[in-house]
């Protein structure tokens, strides 16, 4: 059987047909260029299955000849690999960024190096005793020494009061990201929405792509508040496992979330290492109770030799209720009683600069340093790690429109070249039908 | 690894990378424009410990200074009234010896009897002299004289006890001296206001033996008892100004401690500033020609 004359035609429209397509790919990429988690895509194109030639042809019996181009998928360029390492690193930043914005917060809250402190308040203090050594029935040197020592309880109540603030909303914050109707959940409710929607597609044969890019988008932001880890499912579908909750909060199209979470990693972590019990707010709280602590310890013990405490406190609450016990009338300088004994003065002024009280609080605000600058030191690594994992995700997915442009020229020039076979075909035809047996006429 | 460079990159690093530049600009004006290289703990947590222990012995070195100067306040107190009681010891010496002269009839011995009485008076005067509302002899009893203005007020009030001054970190000197050990209760203890007394009445019965001998002896024995408490209290005079000296030294060597931790090095911060400043205008340069242009400029 021969080749039919018209089989030149339905080559060059397939040709047509997969430029096209693949023009309409390029126009997609470029017109989501800028769109949070886009993949690019590609117009897979394979030679359409050829025509054997029959063996009773007059020529090339056997051979297999061309039929053109197919587009065989439209495929979605992306490193499931990368998303895998992206999700680490970006709960890792989750972390880390909002460890290192909580710390800031209470540092900030500390006032040092300043003159508003409790470190120059304390060395107000041992002056005020001083002041009273140097002039000991002077009313006015007690005064100032009591109101002094209202002023250093002022002083550890504010810093107190700035730490719980930075707890209180940092477990407001949790609770709002982590509660029913907070973001983790309206993120899993839509991850549990669109593999649905993914899996009728799927059920189907085709291949959803820009569902898959907002899924996947939709896990990145998930593995910014939590560790996260991704099982692919049926038809399409994905189980997502958050923190370490102990059941997967979607699975196919179930959301069961709220969860209760002990250490989610992300921005939840973070922000629960802050308020939880045992967290960084209720160390550094338990550190300045230790230096109000040791404050009272040696200066009523010094007092007492002469009268009452100096100082009042709750016990396991040192830094919060601190606050002088005495009048001015009662303050104690020397054991004797006698007007110009000023031994217990004496014996508090050498306080200043105490290893158990300017000391111990020298160190703590030099740990709370120490603690902040490792916070912002693993942020910018985390920072780091994130955006070259990232950078190789957009160097795979990402749009180039350079790329696009010169896509465009290869194309078009295809669709062009294309459609001149197809003129050729035509002419050709035009001398067959219209020229052929009309000799003479 | 070959790197595919897409235009959403380009953007994202140029920007990431003005962003860098411009947060060491800020955290250097800041340091500029403060002066201060250590605006937070974490900047530099054990410099900002560093600090905060200069700080103090600065503040406390201030205090002493204070204290130092109370400290010379009331020694001067105690100098000038010690040399005024001299003065008059010296001069019951010269009436002494006036009077248990033979020479001086019973009417003169009890006109100088008279003197040495208001002699007596005047040295528990001196003795009661204050500093700043404190009686300066009066022991830790530094609200009440130590003496009465009556023959009947000879009895010293005084509770001998130490008062201190805090001069230094865990230094503190005794400031008063025990001037009831020179004066005394007026009689049975030998000291100066017994001998007076008893002068006065040697003088009245005529006992110029008395007064030739002994009360002279015993004059003599407490004017040195004065002398001693005036040589203590000179003594601490020195270890005083001493003490200021080294405070002063102390408190130059802090300020320049404090300022190499804490303040910035303003040249320093002034050149890292201008190379950062060029290294950002780069930045804009490179990005802004990076970012403009495209395949589609040269695609007709």
């Amino acid at each position: 059987m021969p080749i039919s004359s018209f089989y030149g035609l339905q080559t060059s429209l397939r040709g047509l047909l997969a430029q096209q397509r693949a023009l309409d790919v390029s126009g997609h990429n470029i017109a989501n260029a800028n769109t949070p988690g886009f993949s690019r895509q590609e117009a897979l194109m394979t030679a359409s299955p050829a025509y054997v030639v029959p063996a009773a042809t007059a020529t090339g019996a056997g051979a297999h000849l061309g039929t053109g181009v197919d587009v065989i998928q439209y495929r979605r360029v992306r490193d499931q690999f990368l998303d895998l390492q992206y999700r680490a690193q970006a709960s890792r930043l989750g972390y880390e960024s909002a460890r290192s914005e909580q710390l800031d917060r209470v540092e900030v809250a500390l006032a040092e190096p300043s003159e508003n402190g409790i470190a120059s308040q304390l060395a107000a203090f041992w002056d005020a005793w001083s002041d009273v050594a140097n002039a000991p029935q002077d009313m006015a040197a007690r005064t100032a020494l009591v109101e002094q020592g209202n002023t250093v309880g002022e002083s550890f109540k504010t810093v107190i009061g700035q730490l719980e603030l930075v707890a209180a909303q940092a477990s407001e914050e949790y609770t709002r990201l982590a509660g029913a109707g907070g973001e983790v959940d309206m993120i899993a409710r839509e991850l549990a929405a669109l593999n649905t929607t993914i899996s009728k597609f799927v059920s189907a044969g085709d291949s959803p792509n820009d569902l898959y890019d907002r899924r996947d988008l939709l896990v990145d932001q998930l593995s910014k508040l939590g560790r996260v880890s991704v099982t692919d499912s049926t038809d399409g579908m994905i189980e997502i496992a958050f923190g370490d909750a102990a059941e997967p909060i979607v699975s196919d199209g179930t959301v069961n979330w709220p969860q209760p979470l002990a250490d989610p990693d992300g921005r939840l972590g973070a922000l629960r290492d802050v308020f939880k019990p045992g967290g960084s707010v209720e160390q550094y709280r338990e550190a300045l109770d230790g230096v109000a602590g040791g404050l009272v310890e040696a200066v009523n013990t010094l007092h007492r030799s002469g009268g009452a405490d100096f100082f009042a406190v709750t016990p396991g609450d040192e830094a919060a209720s601190l606050r002088v016990a005495v009048t001015p009338q009662g303050v104690v300088a020397g054991a004797s009683g006698f007007a110009g004994d000023n031994a217990i003065a004496l014996e508090m002024a050498k306080l200043r600069g105490n290893a158990g009280i300017d000391g111990a609080y020298r160190s703590f605000v030099a740990r709370v340093g120490t603690e902040v600058r490792q916070a912002h030191t693993q942020e910018a690594n985390a920072q780091a790690l994130s955006d070259a994992v990232d950078g190789r995700r957009q160097s795979i997915s990402g749009v180039s429109l350079d790329e696009e442009m010169s896509n465009l020229i290869r194309f078009q020039r295809g669709y062009q070249a294309s459609s001149r076979a197809m003129s050729t075909m035509d002419e050709m035809l035009d001398v067959l039908i219209n020229r052929t047996g009309r000799v003479g006429l | 690894m070959s790197t595919r460079v897409t235009t959403g990159m380009l953007s994202q690093r140029v920007l990431a990378d003005l962003h860098r530049v411009n947060e060491r600009m800020v955290r250097s004006q800041t340091q500029i424009s403060s002066g201060k290289a250590i605006q937070r703990p974490s900047d530099d947590p054990f410099g900002t410990s560093r600090a905060m222990v200069l700080r103090e012995n600065l503040d406390g070195v201030e205090q002493f200074q204070r204290n130092v100067e109370d400290a010379r306040g009331w020694q001067d107190a105690a100098e000038s009234a010690m040399t005024r009681m001299s003065d008059a010891v010296q001069r019951t010496r010269e009436l002494v010896i006036q009077g248990s002269n033979g020479s001086a009839d019973q009417s003169a011995r009890d006109a100088i009897a008279q003197e040495i009485d208001e002699l007596a008076e005047s040295l528990k005067e001196f003795a009661n002299a204050s500093y700043k509302d404190q009686y300066i002899f009066g022991g830790v009893r530094t609200d009440a004289p130590p003496y009465g203005q009556t023959p009947a007020g000879d009895v010293s009030q005084a509770q001998p006890g130490p008062v201190a001054r805090q001069i230094g970190p865990g230094v503190s000197v005794a400031i008063n001296v025990d001037l009831g050990a020179v004066l005394g209760n007026g009689a049975g203890d030998d000291r100066l206001l017994h001998v007076l007394r008893d002068i006065a009445t040697h003088l009245r019965t005529g006992d110029g033996a008395a007064l030739r001998t002994t009360d002279l002896e015993r004059l003599d024995a407490g004017f040195a008892t004065l002398l001693d408490a005036r040589a203590l209290n000179g003594a601490r005079s020195n270890r005083l100004d001493a003490a200021l000296g080294r405070l002063a030294e102390l408190e130059e060597a802090s300020i320049a401690q404090l300022s190499a931790t804490e303040d910035v090095d303003i040249a320093e911060a002034l050149i890292g500033f201008s190379s950062q400043q060029a290294a950002y205008q780069a930045a804009l340069k490179a990005g802004a020609n990076i970012v403009q242009s495209s395949l589609m400029d040269f695609l007709r």
